[in-house]
């Protein structure tokens, strides 16, 4: 039996308040009702206020780059695709530096989890605009208002190819549990969006302001129309956000679909390859 | 013996398979090769050739002149005739052009396109009639072709390869018909050698198949890009994961989360691909996870000529990455090196736990040469997977990732295997791993990483070969990496020449090559760049300095004639 205490690593240093408590007590509680040991669960940590968690969770960990977390978890997959993977990363590691990575993964279906927190802006770098920042946002990098518009991770990742799309909201942890919790049992790229409001430099999405437009969606419903997943996102422009699971679907994942993987073993546990004959023929 | 031969022609015109079927007949009959190409970075239009040097003794590089040129069009007459042969045999297709010939040249007039449009085949099978027509002119066997087109559209089939047999024999027969006069006799009598025929790029991927590599992740990008073609054909048998990533982000940090995994990985690319996974390296560094990185140079800076050779990015490769870390820089001399040292990067990555660069240029990656059974077989025989102080179990009741010790290697435990935890972490840290800005652990972490390049001098850094009399040679040429093969061709040229060649670029032991380079002798340095970087390298680790510079950098590769009248010009 594992328990919290497992888990809990260093005291957080997050700021009094953050979304990020929330969302490292889901983790844990998740874990926890998985019911594998911390050695046995990998996590890839992107950098910035939630990759922060990297010293508060006890697991196996890469702490990466800011923006790499998605390949690097990629590769722990392939190596040892036995054992869940998990990705911790923020709304400027992952939609912006990163972005390049998520598209792809949602094309490959890598089986990985994937937990974004999404606070709008940069917390570590002290306030500047994340790509989910609303339109006209001012921040220390955008004095006049951010010109761009926000960037929709969820409507991206399924027109990507992701095969599970969700979405929580740090103030409510009974779903932000589940949610994890099916992202990880989900066997495939499952993008979990959560919405966390950054006490210090994001005064606008606040929990008060989470708490009167999210609206939940229910566990049975059918989580398999590309077009009612759509529309379900696309409430969130009225600023309507749906919590819970949006989109689910079986697809095979990309190392279900490499024959050299199919073996008892995981790839760095085989016996080495020695048959050099065969290869060294064609250079005759 | 030895000879040259040389075929040129549109690009998409078939110039790189018959250029191959040539080295690998003329190793058949037991001959040394090396051959080059060169070719515009283009799919269709431009000029292409393919130079087939073959010989019965050493054969390291290009010869300086050609003994019989093949020409698909005239622009192969126009581009080439310079170094012709004052007897060399100049094939043509008299309804293309006639060469004017000079010297004792020798025409020798085959109807190529004549022949493929009355037999129905494809532009493209010129060269399949090119082909018979030369080794006609070589005094070969028919059998050779025949043996050789069958091998080669072996999976396609039996009606394809007697298609291709039927262009071959008709310009076979041609020569044998008009031309058997002007024959030569270099495959008339062929000896048996058990060889290969390979590139520097399918030394590196057998390397790394050697070496045990399990997960190999890259961006294609000239010229490394045949590495990963050639894995991903192996992957079904060898069981490598082999990966074309979105980007060389992707590549670099997915072999970076494999390696912490425990698979042995790498990643290839050339200067554009290697400037994009910079940042990762220096990841690797810091968090001491292993990862080999083959990085096949061009002419930079910025796209500058992907199809052509310079040795531009080695002060690169060796600065590569933010901050101090260790790492080190390899560059074989030629397939032989390129197999045993690729092989034994993947044992230093995970010996170190650090990131190990294994440099190739253009020349050498995509020329190919002869490499004998034998000795193919002992470097796989002598090769032992060493993985260092990887470990699956724990002694004891605590593990630090990061653990302080005199070598500055750490235990690297594969995750998952024991019951501990720990991350690999790209901020500065204790031993356990946690993240950590004390002066103290970050003194600590510094001197342990670094202090993993001394216990490498140490263990098993080699110092450069040395070619020649080395108490006879009043000269020594220095050099590194893939022009080896020219320097030594200089050296067997030239009386009182010695070659001192540089395969662990990174770092230098700067006690043990003193005595090799300060005796009173002439020091040539001779680098395929503009700044002669290895000498900066020499004179910043080692603070060596070689005077004399011979230097070339407009993408061609240097040539032991120019090199032989420049060592000539200087005295």
């Amino acid at each position: 039996m594992v328990s919290i205490q497992d888990f809990s690593g260093y005291a957080p240093t997050w700021c009094p308040g953050c979304g990020n408590w929330g969302i490292g007590m889901a983790i844990k509680s998740a874990l926890v009702q998985i019911g594998l040991p911390p050695a046995q669960v990998a996590v890839v940590f992107g950098i910035g206020c939630s990759g922060n968690m990297n010293d508060f969770l006890n697991v196996s960990a890469v702490h990466t780059l800011h923006g790499r977390a998605i390949p690097t978890a990629v590769g722990i997959k392939l190596a040892n695709h036995r054992r869940p993977v998990l990705v911790v990363a923020g709304d400027g590691d992952c939609y912006g530096e990163g972005g390049n990575h998520l598209i792809h993964a949602c094309r490959g279906n890598h089986d990985l989890a994937v937990i974004v927190h999404d606070n709008g802006v940069y917390g570590l770098t002290t306030g500047q605009v994340a790509p989910t920042a609303s339109k006209g946002t001012r921040s220390k990098s955008t004095p006049a208002g951010i010109i761009e518009t926000p960037i929709n991770p969820l409507t991206l990742a399924l027109t990507q190819g992701a095969s599970f799309i969700a979405q929580a909201f740090a103030g409510d942890m009974a779903q932000t549990i589940a949610v994890i919790k099916r992202a990880m049992s989900h066997r495939g790229l499952a993008l979990v969006n959560i919405l966390q409001p950054c006490v210090t430099f994001n005064k606008i999405n606040t929990y008060q302001y989470y708490r009167e437009r999210v609206y939940r969606l229910a566990d049975n419903d059918d989580k398999t129309d590309w077009d009612k997943a759509m529309s379900v996102i696309k409430t969130m422009d009225k600023e309507r956000f749906p919590v819970g699971v949006i989109y689910e679907v079986e697809r095979l994942s990309y190392h279900r679909q490499l024959p050299q993987l199919s073996g008892a073993l995981p790839l760095w546990q085989r016996r080495r390859f020695t048959d050099f004959k065969p290869l060294e023929k064609e250079f005759r | 013996m030895r000879f040259t031969w040389k075929i040129g022609g549109e690009a998409g015109f078939g110039i790189m398979t018959t250029g191959l079927l040539l080295s690998k007949i003329a190793s058949r009959c037991g001959y040394q090769v090396f051959d080059y190409i060169e070719y515009p970075s283009l799919i269709r239009g431009g000029h292409n050739a393919y130079e087939v040097a073959a010989g019965d003794d050493p054969i390291s590089c290009l010869h300086d002149q050609i003994d019989i040129l093949v020409c698909l069009n005239s622009e192969t007459f126009n581009l080439h005739q310079a170094r012709l042969a004052d007897d060399a045999l100049v094939v043509f297709d008299p309804e293309q052009f006639k060469p004017l010939l000079k010297n004792h040249w020798q025409g020798v007039a085959v109807p190529m396109g004549k022949m493929v449009s009355e037999g129905r085949g494809q532009p493209v099978m010129r060269n399949t009639v090119a082909l018979g027509a030369s080794i006609a002119l070589m005094g070969g066997e028919m059998a050779l072709v025949e043996t050789i087109l069958r091998d080669q559209f072996n999976k396609k089939g039996e009606a394809v390869i007697q298609f291709n047999i039927g262009f071959a024999r008709q310009g076979y027969q041609h020569v044998k018909d008009h031309a058997s006069g002007y024959g030569r006799s270099y495959l008339a009598a062929p000896q048996s050698a058990a060889q290969l025929v390979l590139s520097g790029n399918e030394a590196f991927a057998l390397g790394a198949v050697v070496g045990d590599c399990r997960c190999y992740v890259a961006y294609p990008m000239t010229p490394a890009s045949s590495v990963l073609t050639v894995l991903a054909a192996w992957q079904a048998q060898t069981g490598m994961v082999v990966r074309h990533a979105e980007d060389e982000l992707a590549a670099i940090n997915t072999a970076i989360g494999a390696g912490f995994a425990g698979a042995r990985s790498a990643v290839g690319t050339s200067g554009g691909g290697f400037a994009l996974m910079v940042e990762t390296i220096s990841l690797a560094g810091v968090s001491e996870t292993p990862v080999v990185i083959f990085l096949a140079q061009r002419p930079g800076p910025a796209t500058g000529m992907p199809t052509w050779t310079e040795q531009g990015d080695l002060l690169f490769a060796v600065h590569a990455g933010h901050g101090e870390f260790p790492k080190i820089v390899l560059a074989p001399g030629d397939v032989a090196e390129m197999v045993q040292l690729t092989a034994q990067a993947f044992n230093l990555a995970d010996i170190y736990q650090l990131p190990v660069i294994v440099m190739s240029e253009m020349y050498l990656s995509e020329s190919h040469a002869t490499l004998s059974q034998t000795e193919l077989d002992r470097i796989i025989s002598d090769y032992q997977v060493k993985r260092g102080k990887t470990i699956t179990k724990v002694d004891g009741s605590s593990y630090q990732r990061y653990k302080i010790s005199p070598d500055g290697i750490s235990e690297r435990l594969i995750p998952g295997t024991a019951d501990f935890y720990f991350q690999a972490n790209s901020y500065e840290h204790k031993e356990d791993g946690h993240t950590s800005e004390a002066a103290a652990d970050r003194v600590a972490q510094v001197d342990k990483r670094m202090r993993k390049l001394t216990t490498y001098l140490s263990q098993d850094y080699q110092l450069p070969t040395l070619y020649g009399d080395w108490q006879k040679a009043k000269t020594v040429l220095v050099g590194w990496g893939g022009i080896k093969g020219i320097l030594l061709e200089v050296m067997r040229r030239l009386p009182d020449v010695a070659v001192m060649h540089f395969h662990h670029l990174y770092p230098l032991a700067a006690d043990r090559l003193k005595p090799l380079l300060t005796q009173d002798k002439r020091y040539v340095l001779i680098e395929n760049n503009a700044t002669g970087q290895f000498g900066k390298l020499l004179l910043q680790e080692a603070g060596l300095a070689v005077g004399e510079k011979i230097l070339r950098y407009d993408g061609r590769p240097l040539t032991v004639g120019e090199i032989m009248k420049k060592l000539s010009q200087s005295v």
